[in-house]
C-alpha cells in the first residue's frame, strides 16, 4: 500500500511539472502581454486588435470572465489582478481609489500633453478623474436618445418624429403605436426603456439623486417624484410601454445586448430609448429600418450622459506599458474606430467634430449621428454622494422602484422612503468614519445630518 | 533501559510517520482552504474591515454583531430564510414516497429510479433557466394550464406573476417583519419553493429512503400482515419507525441546508428580488461583502448564520433523536 500512495505521489509530482513546462505563453516571445477586464461587447476585440497592431511590443488580451468590481479589487490587492479594468461610474471610481488599486496618472498623461478634463467628455470624466486627480482615461460615452423604427412608422403613415420636443406630444405618439389585440395582450408597443434608465427622466424633471453638496439624498423632492410617477404612467396609465409581466413574456436570456434591444429589433416597439452603441447589435438585424430622435424632455433639455473610463492597477508590474493604452484612447485611431463601430461615442470630444463622425462609408444609411453628438452636449453625468456607498444606494433605490414597478407603491411613497433609508445610511456611515465625518464637518458646519452646528 | 526501540515499536514510528506524510497534503489544504479562512473570518468579525480602505482598520468588539441584530434588513433576510423551509416537510414526504413507489419490484425500475434523480446530477444553472421560463407570467406553461382550468371552470381567477410578484402564501410584508394583507397570494418565494420540492423530492433524499428500506428487515412487515395489520398500519407501525433514523438525518441535513441555502437560486432567478422577497441569509451575506466590501459586517452575518444553524441543529438533535430507535 505504501509502495502504491508513493508512486502515486510521484506520478503527481510528475504530472505537475509536465503542466507547468507545457503552460501556454500568455505573450508571444519578446512581448509584453497585458490584461484588460472588461465586457465581452463584440466591438471590443476589434480595438484589441487595432491596439496590438499599432503596438508591435505588446500583447493585448480580453479577460470578460473577471468583470465586476469585487472581483478586480480582490484580485488586484492580492497580486494577481488585471493590468488595465474598466470603471463604469464615480462610486466605482471612488471605490477602486480608497482601494488602493487605481493609479494616479494625472502626472504621466499631463507629461504626455494629455488632459482629459479639457479634452473629454463631461459625462466620461466621472469615471476616471476624482477629486481632481485623473486616474484613467475614458473608453467610451453617450446618452440616449429615441430609437424609432422607420419601417412600423411607414406602415402606420406617420411622418417621423422631430426633435426638439415635449412627453405629451411623445405620449400621444406612443399611443397611437401601441397595438393589442382582443385579449388586451400588446401586439406592438410605442415605447420602450429599462428601469434602470430611471435617471434619465430625473434629470430632465430639475431632480436629483442628492444634493449638491452631496450631504443628504433628496430623491423625495417633488420633481424627483414626478420623473418615478412618468415612467409608472408610462406603463399603468397610458400603457404604451410594457409592465414587467409584459417585459417577462417577451424577454430572451441575458448576455450581451439582450432585454430591450432585442426585443427592440424584433419590432415589438415602435419607439425606444436607448444609446448608439445598441448599433452593435442591431446592425446585424437584416431589413431594420431606424431613424433617431432627440429624447423628449419635461423642464429642463438635458439628458443623462455615461461611460465608462479604463483604469490601471497599480500593483500592476506593466503599468508604463498599460499607459499606452491609455494614449491609445486619447488617438485619432480609437476614437475614429469606435466611431465606426458605434460602440457609443470616442472619448475625445474634437473627434467628433469632424465630418468623419457624422457620415461612415460602410454605413451611409446612419444619417444621425449628429442627434448623439448633440444629446451628449446637453448630457449630465451621475451624481454621486461622497458620503454613501454607492452599492448599498443602489440597493435600496431599486428595492423601492421595484415597489412602484409592480405596483404596491405610489412613486411618492417609495421615493420618501428612499430618502429616509438612504439618509440614515449616511447618518450611519459618518458614526463610523471619522475622516467621513470629518470632511461632512467642512461641509456642511454640522456634526451630523440634522445635529448640532 | 537502552535507547533502542523494538522492532515492533520502530516499524510503527515509521508507520505512523509514512501515513502523516500522505495526509500532509490533504490536511494542509484543509488548513489553508477551509479551518484558516474559517478562523480568520471569526476574527474579521470583530473588525470593521472594509475592502473600500475608507475606514481606519480597528477592532470594533461586537460592534458589528450588535449592528446587524438591530438591522431590519437582516431580521427580514431571515424571515425570508425561514420561509423558504416551509417546503422542506413535502419536500420530505415527497422523497419518501417517491422511494416506496420505487421501492417495487418492477420492470425497468432501475430506469424510473433513473429519470427522477435527473435534476440530481442536472446543472442547477440550467435548471433554474428552465423553471424561469416556465414560471413566465404571460406565456409559461405553468400559469397557461392554470389560465385553462380556471376558464374551463369559469373561475375569474387571476394566475400568479411568479417571480415578478412581492406576494407570498403567509402575507408576509416586503419592508418590515410581520404581515399585510396585500401581500396576501402567491409569488416569488412560493415560486422558488415549488422548484426546490421538485428538485429535491428525486434527489439524495430519495435515494436514502430507497436504501433505508431496503434494511426494514421483511419478516416484521410479514409478521404484522399475518396479525391482520393494513398496509397504512404496516407503515404506520412497522415501515416509518424502521425509516426514523434516516429520516431524523434527511430533516437535519435539509434543514442546515435549507439555512445556508438561497443562493444560487436568487443569483440565477431574481437578483434576490423583487424588492428583496427572494434574498436570503446566503445571499445578503455575499451582497454585503462582495458588493458593499463590508467584510467584518458579513463575517458578522455568516457566524449568526453559523449560531441559527447550529442552534436548529442542535434541537433537532435534542428533541428530534428522541423518536428515534437504532
Amino acid at each position: 500500500m505504501r509502495v502504491f500512495f508513493a508512486v502515486t505521489f510521484v506520478v503527481l509530482i510528475g504530472l505537475s511539472l509536465l503542466a507547468w513546462s507545457i503552460r501556454p505563453n500568455v505573450a508571444e516571445p519578446g512581448k509584453t502581454a497585458l490584461t484588460w477586464v472588461s465586457d465581452d461587447n463584440p466591438a471590443r476585440r476589434e480595438q484589441i486588435s487595432l491596439f496590438n497592431r499599432l503596438h508591435k511590443d505588446l500583447t493585448l488580451r480580453l479577460d470578460p470572465n473577471n468583470t465586476g468590481m469585487e472581483k478586480v479589487i480582490v484580485q488586484s490587492l492580492a497580486g494577481v489582478g488585471p493590468d488595465l479594468f474598466d470603471c463604469y461610474d464615480t462610486f466605482q471610481l471612488s471605490a477602486y481609489v480608497k482601494s488602493g488599486i487605481a493609479w494616479d496618472v494625472t502626472d504621466e498623461l499631463a507629461k504626455l500633453g494629455l488632459d482629459p478634463a479639457k479634452q473629454t467628455w463631461k459625462a466620461v470624466q466621472a469615471d476616471s478623474i476624482y477629486e481632481g486627480r485623473a486616474y484613467g482615461f475614458g473608453n467610451n460615452v453617450g446618452a440616449d436618445a429615441v430609437w424609432f423604427n422607420k419601417s412600423i412608422f411607414d406602415r402606420e403613415g406617420i411622418p417621423y418624429p422631430k426633435g426638439p420636443w415635449r412627453w405629451p406630444e411623445f405620449i400621444k405618439l406612443a399611443q397611437r403605436l401601441t397595438h393589442r389585440d382582443a385579449n388586451g395582450r400588446a401586439t406592438q408597443f410605442g415605447f420602450m426603456c429599462e428601469w434602470w434608465q430611471w435617471l434619465h427622466f430625473v434629470y430632465q424633471f430639475g431632480g436629483r439623486v442628492y444634493s449638491e453638496d452631496g450631504t443628504r439624498c433628496v430623491v423625495d423632492s417633488p420633481e424627483t417624484v414626478a420623473a418615478v410617477q412618468l415612467l409608472y404612467d408610462l406603463i399603468y396609465k397610458y400603457k404604451v410601454m410594457p409592465s414587467p409581466v409584459e417585459e417577462a413574456a417577451m424577454a430572451t436570456q441575458g448576455g450581451w445586448g439582450s432585454g430591450t434591444i432585442t426585443r427592440f429589433g424584433a419590432d415589438k416597439g415602435a419607439m425606444a430609448l436607448g444609446g448608439r452603441w445598441w448599433l452593435c447589435t442591431l446592425r446585424d438585424y437584416k431589413g431594420l429600418r431606424l431613424g433617431v430622435v432627440e429624447c423628449p424632455y419635461s423642464v429642463k433639455r438635458v439628458f443623462r450622459g455615461y461611460g465608462k473610463g479604463t483604469l490601471i492597477n497599480k500593483n500592476s508590474p506593466h503599468r508604463q506599458e498599460a499607459l499606452k493604452f491609455l494614449i491609445y484612447q486619447a488617438g485619432r485611431d480609437y476614437n475614429q474606430l469606435i466611431s465606426d463601430q458605434a460602440d457609443a461615442l470616442g472619448p475625445v470630444v474634437k473627434f467628433a467634430y469632424e465630418p468623419r463622425y457624422l457620415m461612415n462609408p460602410k454605413h451611409p444609411e446612419e444619417d444621425y449621428n449628429v442627434v448623439w453628438r448633440d444629446a451628449l452636449e446637453r448630457a449630465t453625468p451621475d451624481q454621486y454622494s461622497p458620503f454613501i456607498n454607492g452599492q448599498v444606494a443602489l440597493r435600496l433605490l431599486n428595492k423601492q422602484l421595484d415597489l412602484v414597478k409592480n405596483n404596491q407603491k405610489t412613486a411618492k411613497e417609495a421615493m420618501r422612503d428612499a430618502a429616509l433609508q438612504l439618509n440614515r445610511e449616511i447618518a450611519r456611515g459618518l458614526e463610523q468614519d471619522p475622516e467621513l465625518a470629518r470632511r461632512y464637518r467642512e461641509t456642511t458646519g454640522r456634526t451630523a445630518p440634522g445635529g448640532a452646528q | 533501559m537502552t535507547g533502542k526501540l523494538r522492532p515492533g515499536e520502530a516499524r510503527n514510528r515509521r508507520d505512523t510517520v509514512a501515513a502523516l506524510f500522505f495526509l500532509l497534503p490533504n490536511f494542509l489544504g484543509f488548513v489553508i482552504f477551509t479551518s484558516g479562512p474559517v478562523i480568520f473570518s471569526l476574527a474579521a468579525s470583530f473588525t470593521n474591515w472594509n475592502l473600500q480602505q475608507t475606514v481606519p482598520f480597528r477592532w470594533v468588539g461586537f460592534g458589528n454583531y450588535g449592528r446587524l441584530l438591530a438591522d431590519p434588513e437582516f431580521h427580514l433576510y431571515a424571515v425570508n430564510t425561514a420561509y423558504f423551509l416551509l417546503g422542506m416537510p413535502l419536500a420530505i414526504a415527497g422523497s419518501l414516497c417517491l422511494a416506496m413507489m420505487l421501492s417495487q419490484k418492477l420492470k425497468g425500475i432501475v430506469i424510473y429510479r433513473t429519470l427522477f434523480y435527473l435534476p440530481s446530477f442536472t446543472s442547477g444553472v440550467a435548471l433554474m433557466i428552465l423553471w424561469k421560463a416556465l414560471y413566465n407570467p404571460d406565456f409559461g406553461p405553468v400559469n397557461a394550464m392554470i389560465d385553462w382550468v380556471t376558464h374551463s371552470l369559469h373561475l375569474s381567477i387571476a394566475a400568479p406573476q411568479w417571480l415578478l410578484s412581492t406576494q407570498n402564501v403567509l402575507g408576509l410584508d416586503v419592508e418590515k417583519v410581520g404581515f399585510a394583507a396585500k401581500q396576501l397570494g402567491i409569488g416569488a418565494r412560493d415560486a422558488i419553493i415549488i422548484m426546490g420540492i421538485w428538485t429535491a423530492v428525486g434527489g439524495n433524499n430519495m435515494l436514502l429512503y430507497l436504501a433505508a428500506l431496503t434494511n426494514v428487515p421483511q419478516e416484521l412487515s410479514e409478521a404484522a400482515e399475518l396479525d391482520g395489520a393494513g398496509p397504512w398500519q404496516v407503515f404506520r407501525n412497522v415501515t416509518w419507525p424502521q425509516l426514523a433514523p434516516t429520516t431524523f438525518f434527511i430533516v437535519v441535513m435539509s434543514f442546515i441546508g435549507g439555512l445556508q441555502g438561497g443562493f444560487e437560486q436568487a443569483r440565477v432567478m431574481t437578483a434576490g428580488g423583487p424588492a428583496g422577497t427572494t434574498t436570503t441569509l446566503a445571499y445578503h451575506i455575499y451582497t454585503k461583502a462582495f458588493e458593499e466590501f463590508q467584510i467584518g459586517y458579513a463575517s458578522a452575518a455568516s457566524w449568526v448564520l453559523f449560531a441559527l444553524v447550529f442552534a436548529a441543529t442542535a434541537i433537532n438533535w435534542k428533541f428530534g433523536n428522541r423518536e428515534v430507535s437504532y
